[in-house]
């Protein structure tokens, strides 16, 4: 597969503590993959490095696009707000979509930041939601909407730009145990049938199984890894032994 | 242990909060209450003690001074109290996390609310007693102004007495406002649930507006059969009345049927969440901005008036002719006067919005939305209401007077230059209260560590 996100000696501290301790990470395209580990292990800070939302202190990331290699920690703030409305598409565990907008508009917004025309945008929103189990919701506030809804409106909001890559942080943490293998089901589904890669942050090992590769971390290093492209400072190990990561 | 006596030990106690704590939430939970409730108290005193002077004459003429005093004030009374309405609203949704966490350890409601009302009622004294100092300093500006030819100077200072009054005043409204407002909100304790559908604004509004402005026409047109002056002047008061009331009742309606409107028609994302926060509460757009409408409309009603009153005049005496120019200055005070207080509830409020939706903004952030387009989308959900409104009011007002107005529009040009420069005067204070309000969405996204968790 094609290495579509490339980290290299990241480090990144905060005031008294080392959240990421020089981490190699490479990401192929359409690989799924879980970042795990205790809470205050780095994991957000990785997906927030990767993500372009966070500067690290040291190291590389880098994205390939079609038409050349983009060097992440370089970028000025503007250019990093672009590529993550163009490139990349994000699900927070609380959804974080805005209430006074309706189902379609939230997952139209995304393409209408991009420039696209209204109508446009809504249409491909439509198809979005009803492709995700939504149809006929589409006019519906978010107060109208279950959790597990809303989440689905988040996950559509967060392809619907044909983002290459989807972060995900806790996307099922607010939602019951049923309702969290829906939605896992239908972010799994969808970037898969999309060819997109996934990277989700997770402290529950049912998320992680159903992932194709498991990264674990702990003290701001990755101390597993089960399908790791890089060397050091990285351990391949099966899935089924990261069920321990998740004991927090 | 009684409701009220719990309350009383328990809000000292979660008052307490270290030093790091209060820098990150300080301004949120005590600072903006305090800005509005000194804002509110800075302009009733200011209003008081303007109007004050009015009562200091006891000539032929200090009657019609009076009257139209009290007309100012009420008319100034009505966006104070959404002001100080608004100000209460903010200190008690301060406290929603903490109330509902009260719950959980089992609390009862009555407690939660003592609590509110106690600690909306201490804001409100804080800012109170700031804002009396404000006023304090304002007061020999407002000594500046001048009526029936002279400054009004120490009158413009109001007694001691009346300025305690006007604190306990604000804490009465604080503490009421407070314990009508969690009405509206039900504590729980795995949370603050508040309503999840918008408020509406039906068109039944517009009909039972269209009956009273119809109402009042048909007075107007029998205006001459009335006969006798009393009966003219009351008929006169009347119709001023209903045209008020009609634009109260149609205002949230306009509001939602224009929101609506630039919701089907809008192109760019800032277009569409503008236009969506208007209609998720028109009545609260119009508490912000409905103040303006009635002072526009006395705004030309009174100054059209005004300025045929001194051309048709010209030979009456002076005594007259200072009338005229002071209600002119009166009303152009009473003008400026509503635009400020609508500055400062837009101002305060929308420090709020963005406070409270802190986590919303920074995952907005994060997913690439603009920092420009959230604040153009705020300053859009305020400005554009505000213009329908104060355009709508001022051409109610001009369309009540045709006559007159295009007389005046011909003869005395210079009363349409000074309330159009009054309106953009106001405008431009509104649009900078705004600026204000909105500027915490760049501390937001400066430190959204404090409101979105990155530590894991």
């Amino acid at each position: 597969m094609n290495a579509i996100l490339h980290a290299q000696q990241l480090t990144k501290h905060y005031p008294g503590s080392i959240a990421l301790d020089h981490v190699d990470f490479l990401a192929s395209a359409g690989e799924s993959i879980a970042i795990v580990g205790p809470s205050g292990s780095g994991k957000t800070t990785l997906l927030h490095c990767l993500a372009g939302i966070l500067r690290p202190d040291a190291g590389t990331v880098t994205l390939n696009t079609p038409s050349s290699p983009l060097r992440l920690d370089t970028l000025g703030d503007a250019a990093l707000s672009r590529l993550r409305r163009e490139e990349f598409g994000f699900v927070f565990q609380q959804g974080m979509l805005l209430p006074e907008l309706t189902a379609v508009e939230n997952v139209a917004l995304a393409l209408m930041l991009n420039g696209t025309d209204r109508a446009t945008s809504e249409s491909r929103a439509a198809e979005w939601l009803g492709a995700l189990g939504l149809a006929g919701m589409e006019q519906r506030r978010l107060g109208e909407l279950s959790g597990g809804q809303v989440q689905r409106v988040a996950i559509a909001r967060a392809q619907v730009t044909g983002a290459r890559v989807v972060f995900a942080d806790e996307p099922t943490g607010a939602l019951d145990s049923a309702t969290s293998n829906e939605v896992l089901d239908v972010l799994l589904r969808s970037v898969a049938a999309n060819g997109r890669t996934l990277l989700v942050v997770t402290h529950d090992p049912n998320v992680a199984a159903r992932c194709q590769r498991v990264v674990e971390l702990r003290d701001g290093r990755i101390v597993a890894d089960n399908g790791s492209a890089v060397g050091s400072p990285v351990r391949p190990a099966p899935a089924t032994n990261f069920k321990g990561a998740f004991n927090v | 242990m009684s409701s009220l006596s719990m309350a009383l030990r328990l809000t000292p106690y979660l008052a307490r909060s270290n030093g790091s704590s209060f820098r990150e939430t300080g301004l949120r939970d005590a600072g903006l209450p305090i800005l509005a409730f000194g804002t509110v108290t800075a302009l009733l005193l200011t209003v008081a003690g303007g109007s004050q002077v009015f009562w200091s004459w006891s000539d032929d003429i200090a009657g019609t001074y009076q009257a139209l005093a009290v007309v100012a004030m009420v008319l100034l009374i009505i966006p104070l109290l959404t002001l100080g309405a608004s100000a209460a609203r903010l200190a008690a949704r301060r406290r929603d996390d903490r109330l509902a966490s009260l719950r959980l350890l089992g609390a009862n409601s009555a407690t939660v609310v003592w609590m509110t009302v106690i600690e909306s009622t201490v804001l409100a004294a804080v800012g109170a007693v700031a804002g009396a100092g404000l006023y304090a300093c304002a007061a020999p500006f407002l000594g500046l102004i001048q009526f029936r030819g002279q400054a009004i100077g120490s009158h413009a200072w109001l007694s001691v007495p009346s300025i305690l009054g006007c604190v306990l005043a604000v804490c009465v409204l604080a503490a009421a406002s407070a314990a009508l407002g969690l009405r509206k909100v039900v504590v729980t304790p795995l949370g603050v649930r508040t309503r999840q559908a918008a408020d509406g604004a039906h068109w039944v509004r517009g009909l039972i507006a269209a009956v009273v402005v119809v109402i009042g026409v048909v007075a107007m047109g029998m205006l001459s059969s009335f006969g006798a002056f009393i009966v003219i002047i009351a008929v006169m008061g009347g119709c001023f009345g209903l045209a008020l009331l009609a634009l109260n009742l149609m205002g949230p309606w306009i509001l939602r049927l224009r929101a609506s409107s630039q919701l089907k028609r809008a192109r760019k994302p800032e277009q569409l969440l503008a236009a969506r926060t208007v209609l998720e509460s028109p009545k609260e757009s119009w508490r912000q901005v409905g103040g303006v409408a009635m002072t526009s409309f006395v705004g030309v009603f009174v100054g059209v008036g005004m300025a045929v009153a001194d051309t048709m005049g010209g030979s009456a005496g002076d005594e007259t002719a200072l009338l005229v120019r002071d209600i002119n200055t009166g009303v152009m005070i009473t003008l400026l006067g509503s635009f400020l207080m609508v500055a400062c509830s837009a101002g305060v409020n929308q420090a709020a919005a963005v406070l409270d939706r802190a986590s919303m903004l920074v995952a907005l952030d994060r997913v690439g939305m603009p920092r420009k387009l959230m604040v153009a989308a705020r300053v859009k959900a305020v400005m554009s209401p505000l213009f329908l409104v104060a355009g709508i009011s001022a051409a109610a007002a001009a369309v009540l007077v045709l006559p007159l107005t295009g007389a005046v529009l011909l003869t005395r040009p210079i009363v349409f230059l000074t309330i159009g420069a009054v309106f953009a005067a106001g405008f431009l204070l509104v649009r900078l209260a705004v600026a204000a309000g909105t500027a915490q969405i760049g501390q937001v996204l400066a430190r959204p560590e404090r409101y979105a968790s990155m530590d894991s």
